[in-house]
């Protein structure tokens, strides 16, 4: 184990000071189910770490799933667990309970948080796509104050995150989904439990009284480098009826999208295939049809 | 190296134990307090066997800091069972053959234990559900989920929540 000195302090303000102690090497501990591990495994990155700062103290403040009308929001601190089992999660943005559900065990799950989830900025994460897809924004505290951005823009290249030094993510926020959209989620890992995605994708449609397709949202995970949601493969599908044929160009469309983002790789002659399938699966799941 | 004071509760009673800032509780338990009944396995939070139960959760206890445990609550498999007797749980095992080398028992007794105090009317998916993230090398999964579901509904016959 590296060693390091521990703070736990009980208020938002006072962790953002610890972190912005320039002399100091600091790290965010909340679950710790990714720091811990790294740690353990003498990550190079924390090498030199001086100091955690476990903000599980600031639950009061930081732990919560509200609906405030038009928006839900969600305090870092809630756990996979929390938004699993969360009834306002469940009844509107269901793709992110299900997502949720997927993550490691019932003991990381218990642990975990929303907050390190999107701060470890892993792109396999499965709560990320659900949060892409409602075009969540994220709530940030720093020793300026505070200040919101859109999820998708916290993300710069390569996992690092566009938080300054001394700034804490407080939560996120999103606004509710048109009513009637339904939603899905869809994972591809090596086993049922404990798996970390290889690939994943979270969707949503919305049709109108005639059966036509008048919203469609697709945010798949793992593929690119920063998230984000499928423009074109979401326009290919407003204004249709669905079908599965229908559902299998829009995968196909997606995994286009990841070879123009990405480039072909060593992976993609799996990838391309396996990218449509997981967004055609997801699709057909938020109709509710059975999978073929 | 500074050291910390870490105050929880343990098994039903109040403790104050000083330890090291980057200390694992699971090193406090096993270490500091010579609670070795939870196991160290993987260390990295893929085979529970160091599986705890933290304010009602089950948690791997390889990935909490011991620090962070302060205020909360601590249950470990010596505090599973009373007055000298096994809990359920630890009798249908028993019964049902539901363990070899024992030694990812602890956690899926913890696991099973923070499920049925949550819902005491777990079905046999809901219990595979919460003991998958607990392996076991030697007698399967089959044993353990059937001891468990025995137990629940014993616990349910009896007229009380698990104890």
């Amino acid at each position: 184990m590296f060693q390091f000195d521990y703070i736990r302090p009980a208020a938002v303000d006072e962790a953002c000071a610890a972190l912005a102690d320039g002399g100091k090497a600091s790290r965010v501990i909340a679950g710790g189910t990714d720091l811990m591990v790294q740690i353990h495994e003498r990550d190079k990155r924390w090498k030199d770490l001086d100091q955690v700062v476990d903000i599980t103290g600031l639950a009061g403040e930081l732990r919560y799933v509200r609906d405030e009308g038009e928006r839900i929001a969600i305090g870092a601190l809630a756990t996979h667990t929390d938004l699993e089992c969360s009834q306002v999660i469940r009844q509107y943005l269901p793709c992110l309970s299900q997502a949720c559900a997927t993550v490691g065990s019932t003991q990381i799950r218990n642990r975990g948080t929303i907050g390190g989830s999107i701060c470890n900025a892993s792109p396999a994460s499965d709560p990320l796509p659900a949060l892409i897809l409602a075009d969540a924004q994220v709530e940030i505290q720093g020793p300026g104050g505070r200040r919101e951005l859109p999820l998708a823009s916290l993300y710069r290249d390569k996992g690092a995150l566009d938080l300054a030094p001394g700034e804490l993510v407080r939560g996120f926020w999103f606004a509710k989904l048109p009513e009637g959209s339904r939603t899905a989620f869809v994972k591809l890992g090596r086993r049922k439990a404990l798996a970390i995605s290889r690939l994943n994708a979270a969707v949503s449609l919305l049709l109108d009284g005639e059966g036509v397709i008048r919203e469609a949202r697709i945010a798949p995970g793992c593929i690119f480098r920063v998230p984000a949601r499928t423009a074109t493969a979401e326009a290919l599908l407003v204004g249709q009826a669905p079908t599965r044929q229908l559902f299998e160009a829009a995968g196909v469309e997606v995994s286009d999208e990841m070879i123009r983002r990405t480039g072909v790789r060593w992976s993609t002659e799996y990838k391309q295939p396996a990218v449509s399938a997981v967004v055609c699966d997801a699709l057909t799941g938020a109709m509710g049809w059975e999978e073929e | 190296m500074k050291k910390i004071t870490v105050n929880f509760t343990l098994n039903g009673q109040p403790v104050s134990v000083e330890t090291t800032p980057h200390r694992r509780l699971l090193d406090l338990l096993r270490e500091d307090l010579r609670l070795t009944g939870t196991k160290e396995g993987c260390a990295v939070g893929e085979c529970g066997a160091c599986t705890v139960i933290l304010d009602g959760k089950a948690v791997t206890s390889c990935l909490v800091l011991a620090a962070s445990v302060e205020g909360s609550s601590v249950v470990t498999i010596e505090g599973v069972g009373e007055n000298g007797r096994l809990d359920p749980i630890q009798e249908a095992i028993l019964r049902n053959h539901a363990l070899q080398c024992g030694f990812c028992t602890p956690g899926f007794i913890m696991s099973a234990k923070a499920l049925l105090e949550e819902n005491p009317d777990a079905t046999v998916e809901e219990i595979r559900r919460a003991i998958s993230g607990n392996l076991c090398r030697c007698t399967g999964y089959e044993q353990l989920t059937v001891a468990i579901y025995e137990a629940a509904q014993e616990l349910k016959a009896a007229g009380k929540g698990i104890g």
